[in-house]
């Protein structure tokens, strides 16, 4: 007897399965070429960066040496757990803070308390990790990540204040807005050698050069810029002693982290704040465009002046779009390379080599492909951590 | 088992290739890819004649295409990834130290059965008619004497000096010789005399130098050289920067820095502007740059100028010969190589070699091409006095890893010029230059 059953097709259950599944397979049809991409050029390198950083590697693959790279690379791994372990350590005590804060009760106070605490052996183990990688480790490429993190720290932090004010008054009902605009986004449509290269001249150490022609009007004396491996905090200091200090005076020599960064390295900052603040600004603008109105015709009739309505509104309410920059801007530093190399030279020595440029020199000048892999992992690494810790800090303020 | 299965294999490999029978090979209808760094237009258009005149004359319809990849550095970092696969150009530019580097990847095709062969190499007189320091600076000792290079330019390592300011301070009997200083005496007392009395012909007045040195390892090299000595010693395969000869040249280098008569190149090709400004008497360069200062000069102080020996304390000057060669990376067939052996053979014919001289103002590699090049001597009298320096030449190491090694010695001349001892620096070079040789070949 033939089964008289309705095909499965037409009950609505299957029709319901089957749009299901239509659905599920149109969304991963969507999502295959992006997947395929990112894949192929994000993912796949990365893997193979690991996988060459565990061989030895000169131009031809050598031998499986298994984490000798890394050993190589820090030296002492109780120090770079440390070190590591210490950075993980900062996103657990913030963590412990702002849960600390959810309660008022003792259990809040408890909880700030260990949140302190966690920050403090947060603080020590980066500390006495850093001394140890350091000392074990490739000196070379840990100063290059002090390097790397002057860069970003002063760079970000800089092009976001510069870009949010801009974004501000560019925002405003000023005549030639658009043209403003343009001209702001100029430096970073401008190809980075071009840039340099004008850089290079307006910062070169001739007296008559642009720079410091503005400093020899100033009453300050002709600087080195590009060409000065010294830190700018001694510059700074051994000028005032020189001027105010009398004959005789000794002189400071400033060295170690805390002395920051080179001149020769200020002067690419300033290069970079330039080349990315425009284009930050017309992301704000665009972030500008969607906070409310009303808002600030509220806070005028409260009797909030220009200033206020900038730091209580505008501010927290670009939050999300200072998230995205603050994060894209610390990766690009962290990344940056272009910028770096076309305006360092033999005289700058290392003063201005970052992780990036120790990488390159490690891959194409030391043609040592795996130590230049286990570098990248390890920048890699630190790169995710910040993103992480930027997630957590700046992102639970955009939610909240 | 399966080490021992890969030897045999890359042995009988080796050993094929070792024996390939150039002779019989047949090159008709290749295609030849030719990398080089030459954007410079008079290159250029050289270089599309050489492919024009070989392409349609070439009795085996080979064809010729060249491509300028960027600079030497641009090159060889694209190199590396593609070594060994039949992504690599037929031909490639190269410093022996570069190719030296391919070659540990064994990336390079030993060229000797192609130069000696009977059917498409080069005669006896022929091979006979190179500069021979150039002809065997391609053969590599340290890599069995394969060659893995052919020639065809060079270009020597010269000081550039203004002839009226010499002249001027001769007249103020503040130096007591004819013509450019030979000794690093009498270059010291030109020196620090040209700082004392500026050119009065010059442009400025401000930054006034006896000499202007680019902080760069052939600069080092070639004050070493002067000085009797090397940066490397080959017996022993290790770097002698630590030598004696290389510590007083760059004594001498920082004696100068001391008493304010020399001072480092501030911007790129800011010792070239000086010196045609007038307020530099003497900067070290290439004789590549001849006609770049000659612009700089009839843009600037429009003085008299002309080129000599690097100062010496040897009987007969030493000087830094270098130049790219042109090498064939292993991963095509044996025609393939054949015909870009073929090419590089025309490249470097006599006639091709003429017109590259002068188009290109590098030095000629073969002793005829000279002969016949009495007109533009005639014309560029300071090319043919650069050229009549060629028989004191000397190289600069071809060993791998020397890129990262140059710019380590760039630094070093930096640390020195700002006062740094000398010995240790230079042991710190020395070592450093050891260790990334050693590790090359790990």
């Amino acid at each position: 007897m033939q089964d008289t059953a309705p095909a499965p097709t037409s009950s609505p259950a299957a029709r319901k399965r089957i749009r299901f599944k239509g659905e599920w397979l149109t969304g991963y049809l969507f999502i295959l070429p992006a997947t395929v991409l990112i894949g192929l050029f994000g993912l796949f390198p990365i893997v193979y960066a690991f996988y060459m950083s565990l061989y030895r590697w000169r131009v031809r693959q050598g031998p499986f040496v298994g984490l000798d790279n890394y050993q190589q690379l820090v030296g002492d791994w109780v120090g770079a757990a440390s070190f590591i372990g210490g950075l993980l350590l900062v996103v657990v005590a913030h963590s412990l803070w702002i849960g600390g804060l959810r309660f008022a009760s003792g259990w809040g106070r408890w909880g700030r308390l260990l949140g302190a605490l966690t920050l403090l052996a947060a603080g020590i183990a980066i500390s006495l990790g850093w001394d140890r990688l350091m000392t074990t480790g490739d000196r070379d490429y840990f100063a290059s990540l002090v390097r790397t993190f002057y860069y970003g720290f002063i760079s970000v932090p800089i092009q976001i204040a510069l870009a949010i004010t801009l974004a501000s008054m560019l925002y405003q009902n000023i005549k030639g807005r658009d043209w403003f605009r343009m001209v702001f986004f100029l430096p970073y449509v401008t190809p980075a050698v071009a840039g340099g290269a004008v850089f290079r001249a307006i910062f070169s150490p001739r007296e008559e050069r642009f720079a410091n022609q503005v400093m020899t009007d100033l009453g300050l004396p002709a600087q080195r810029w590009l060409y000065e491996t010294e830190p700018v905090s001694e510059l700074v200091v051994n000028y005032f002693i020189t001027r105010f200090g009398g004959p005789g005076a000794e002189l400071v020599n400033f060295t170690g982290f805390w002395a920051g960064p080179s001149q020769a390295l200020l002067t690419i900052i300033i290069f970079g704040i330039w080349t990315y603040t425009g284009y930050n600004a017309v992301i704000f603008m665009a972030g500008l465009a969607n906070i409310p109105k009303n808002l600030y015709e509220a806070a005028k009739i409260d009797g909030a002046n220009g200033r206020q309505q900038f730091f209580h509104i505008t501010v927290p309410m670009l939050s999300p779009v200072t998230f995205y920059l603050t994060v894209l801007g610390f990766i690009g530093t962290f990344q940056a390379f272009t910028q770096l190399y076309v305006m360092r030279s033999p005289a700058t020595r290392d003063a201005v080599d970052t992780a990036s440029l120790e990488i390159f020199d490690m891959f194409y000048l030391r043609n040592n492909f795996s130590m230049a892999a286990a570098q990248s992992i390890f920048l890699f690494v630190i790169i995710l951590i910040l993103t992480l810790y930027n997630q957590r800090i700046l992102g639970r303020r955009r939610t909240s | 088992m399966k080490k021992l299965l890969a030897l045999l294999a890359a042995t009988i490999m080796t050993a094929a290739l070792a024996q390939v029978d150039v002779d019989s090979l047949d090159p008709s209808g290749q295609t030849v890819t030719f990398w080089h760094q030459h954007d410079e237009p008079n290159r250029v258009d050289a270089l599309d004649r050489f492919t024009a005149d070989f392409n349609a004359n070439n009795p085996y319809g080979i064809t010729v295409e060249h491509l300028y990849q960027g600079g030497y550095g641009d090159i060889f970092r694209k190199m590396l990834p593609v070594l060994g696969t039949s992504s690599v150009p037929n031909l490639v530019v190269g410093y022996q130290n570069q190719t030296a580097t391919y070659a540990v990847a064994d990336g390079m095709v030993d060229m000797t059965p192609y130069v000696n062969s009977e059917k498409y190499g080069l005669t006896e007189e022929e091979k006979a008619d190179f500069f021979q320091g150039i002809y065997q600076a391609d053969v590599f000792p340290s890599f069995d004497n394969q060659r893995f290079g052919f020639p065809p330019n060079r270009s020597m390592e010269v000081i550039y000096y203004n002839i009226d300011w010499l002249e001027e301070l001769r007249s103020a009997g503040l130096i007591d010789f004819d013509g450019a200083p030979s000794t690093p005496a009498e270059f010291e007392a030109a020196a620090c005399a040209a700082v004392q009395q500026p050119f009065s012909g010059a442009t400025s007045d401000t930054n006034v130098l006896g000499f202007e040195i680019d902080p760069d390892a052939s600069n080092l090299a070639s004050l070493t050289f002067a000085m009797g000595g090397d940066v490397f010693d080959y017996a022993n395969n290790e770097y002698a920067y630590d030598s004696p000869e290389a510590i007083e040249a760059m004594t001498f280098m920082q004696d100068l820095f001391n008493q304010g008569c020399a001072g480092l190149a501030t911007e790129r090709y800011g010792d070239q502007t000086n010196f045609g400004a007038g307020t530099t008497l003497f900067t070290i360069g290439s004789t590549s740059g001849l006609p770049y200062y000659d612009s700089a000069v009839s843009e600037g102080a429009g003085h008299d100028w002309s080129v000599s020996v690097v100062p010496h304390v040897t009987a007969e000057p030493v000087q830094n010969l270098y130049g790219a060669s042109v090498g064939i990376p292993a991963g095509k067939s044996p025609e393939a190589n054949l015909a870009a052996w073929l090419f590089l053979k025309y490249y470097t014919s006599p006639e091709a070699q003429a017109d590259w001289a002068v188009s290109s103002n590098y030095f000629p590699v073969r002793q005829s091409v000279a002969e016949s090049m009495g007109d533009y001597f005639a014309a560029n009298p300071t090319y043919e006095k650069a050229f009549s320096f060629l028989p004191y030449a000397k190289s600069e190491p071809p060993v791998p890893g020397y890129d990262f090694v140059r710019d380590e010695a760039a630094a070093a001349m930096v640390e020195i010029a700002e006062g740094a001892d000398v010995e240790a620096t230079l042991s710190r070079l020395d070592e450093f230059g050891d260790i990334e040789l050693a590790a090359q070949s790990q």
